[in-house]
């Protein structure tokens, strides 16, 4: 669905390239966690995938990139528009302000792609309850708070259907209940939905459970790519500014002190962390 | 902390119009009450079409309030300045060494005339019109829809805008900044509370058209609206009549005045 070839970006005011010869597919229906320290290029990634890097920021681009078949540096950012959808992590500056409550504002993007009217109050009332925003369709969108303005702008962009769904840390603002219902709801439109995930976050704990592969950026370049278990256990994670789930911390240690063996490996999550440690007094 | 808004939902008749309808009203109103000629003209218009409107829209309390509120203050001062130094006039009153001028009291009485057929023609459209409303209206009808997108924007944003500006200047307090004292202190404290205000806000529109883009709002072709806005055949009838009766009133105006 994604497919990114040999992807060097440096922008405009810059001497350093952003991204540094990308290679990276992402299939139909994946949710690919990106991870990596600040300023190694997550964010022009995910414009990258969107269109917004070369379209909007301009710069020097070189390499492929194809969404959904289509070519984003070829194909203009309206058009784009309704096939990938972008969400960041800032949420009060991804409300439009085009619209007076929380139900038009959800709408705006269905408007502007001209769907029926009958159609987008069934899809806006969808989204809504899916990002458990069900009551306040009649609010003010400046009237919520930072995390639920943040769930408003995930239903905006939901709404649309897009195939492919971009987000720059969606839960920068939400506490964990939120965190957990929004990885819930990613995973579950990437399963059940078909829709390809791209997702840069910094909640180790929550990639290790929700995401199908996670990606490493340093410096504009993929260093690790694999299975969450594989990659967030891996031991030169903390090289690249990032720090390792709780569990795997707590695992390293215990073998450190000889409090396990170390052949096996480190678990990422909670329901791998219990039997690596529940083992090691059983006979 | 929600838009910048002074619309009152009555579930009047008023609220009912289409908002093209009540802006081609209130056009009447502003075009009759300044082109037709006499100091009377604008408070005939206020007190024959403006005010039972406002009675009609069943915002008269609100609507009087606001409109004296600014009217009173202007009607006392231009009043006082044009009646009492008006060179040359008829001296009408005398008040020890000055005296109020015939002359200079009809200007200040024409003056808040028509500031308030003015005032009190978009009082009354804020008051029984939505704003977003009139705006989807407008850009239906062809009006360049970044510029309806600034004027819905700036209404939301305004407030938005203003609670920032508060945070800054607490932040910048918190750090010992001094804002209160002479006038020299409070210029000075000016450029530490509006450089990371500017900064910031050009960041804020660079994200804010990337998430517009997102949402399909530079596509072309066929839109559709979540709001529906009610019109008639009548009500289009009626904003044709309404038009004719702003270019009668003006050629009425042209004429009387000769």
């Amino acid at each position: 669905m994604i497919d990114i070839q040999g992807l060097t970006y440096t922008y405009p005011a810059s001497e350093t390239p952003a991204l540094n010869g990308i290679d990276l597919t992402v299939p139909e229906g994946q949710l690919c966690a990106v991870i990596g320290a600040n300023g190694a290029g997550k964010s022009t990634l995910c414009y990258a995938i969107a269109g917004f890097v070369p379209h909007f920021y301009n710069g020097t681009l070189t390499g492929r990139v194809t969404v959904a078949g289509r070519d984003v540096v070829a194909t203009p950012l309206a058009e784009l528009a309704g096939e990938i959808g972008l969400v960041f992590a800032n949420p009060f500056n991804q409300i439009t302000g085009a619209r007076f409550t929380v139900r038009e504002e959800v709408a705006f993007g269905l408007e502007n792609l001209g769907v029926p009217r009958d159609d987008m109050l069934a899809r806006v009332d969808a989204a809504l309850a899916l990002v458990g925003l069900a009551g306040l369709g009649d609010r003010s969108p400046y009237a919520l708070s930072g995390g639920q303005q943040q769930r408003v702008a995930l239903a905006s962009v939901i709404v649309m259907r897009p195939r492919v769904l971009v987000l720059d840390e969606p839960t920068s603002q939400l506490d964990p209940v939120g965190t957990r219902e929004v990885f819930e709801t990613l995973a579950g439109l990437a399963q059940a939905g078909g829709t390809t995930v791209v997702l840069v976050e910094h909640k180790p704990e929550w990639i290790a459970v929700h995401a199908d592969r996670v990606v490493v950026l340093s410096a504009g370049r993929v260093v690790l790519d694999g299975p969450p278990a594989e990659v967030l256990a891996a031991p030169e994670l903390s090289g690249y500014g990032l720090a390792p789930t709780r569990y795997t911390q707590a695992a390293r240690l215990a073998v450190g002190r000889g409090l396990a063996p170390g052949d096996r490996p480190l678990p990422v999550t909670l329901e791998q962390a219990a039997p690596f440690f529940t083992d090691r007094v059983s006979p | 902390m929600s838009a910048f808004s002074l619309y009152v939902d009555r579930n009047s008749g008023l609220n009912r119009l289409n908002p093209l309808t009540m802006l081609a009203l209130i056009g009447f109103c502003l075009v009759a009450g300044l082109a037709l000629p006499g100091a009377w003209a604008p408070y005939a218009v206020f007190l024959l079409a403006i005010l039972p409107l406002a009675a009609g829209g069943r915002v008269l309390r609100p609507f009087l309030s606001a409109a004296l509120k600014i009217v009173l203050p202007f009607a006392v001062s231009v009043t006082l300045i044009q009646g009492l130094f008006w060179t040359g006039g008829t001296p009408i009153v005398h008040l020890g060494p000055l005296s109020l001028k015939r002359e200079g009291l009809i200007f200040a009485a024409q003056s808040t005339g028509r500031i308030l057929a003015v005032l009190g023609s978009f009082l009354l459209l804020a008051l029984t019109t939505r704003t977003d409303a009139l705006m989807i209206a407008l850009a239906q009808h062809g009006a360049p829809k970044s510029l309806t997108y600034i004027v819905l924007a700036t209404l939301q944003i305004a407030p938005r805008f203003q609670a920032k500006a508060n945070t800054i200047l607490d932040a910048q307090r918190a750090r010992g900044l001094e804002v209160e004292g002479g006038i020299g202190r409070r210029v000075r404290a000016l450029i530490p509370l509006t450089i990371p205000l500017v900064l910031g806000s050009i960041v804020d529109i660079e994200e804010r058209a990337i998430a517009l883009e997102a949402r399909a709002f530079s596509r072309s072709g066929p839109k559709t609206s979540l709001l529906v806005l009610r019109d008639s055949h009548m009500q289009r009838i009626g904003r044709w009549v309404l038009v004719g009766g702003m270019i009668a009133a003006v050629i009425l105006g042209i004429v009387l005045r000769r």
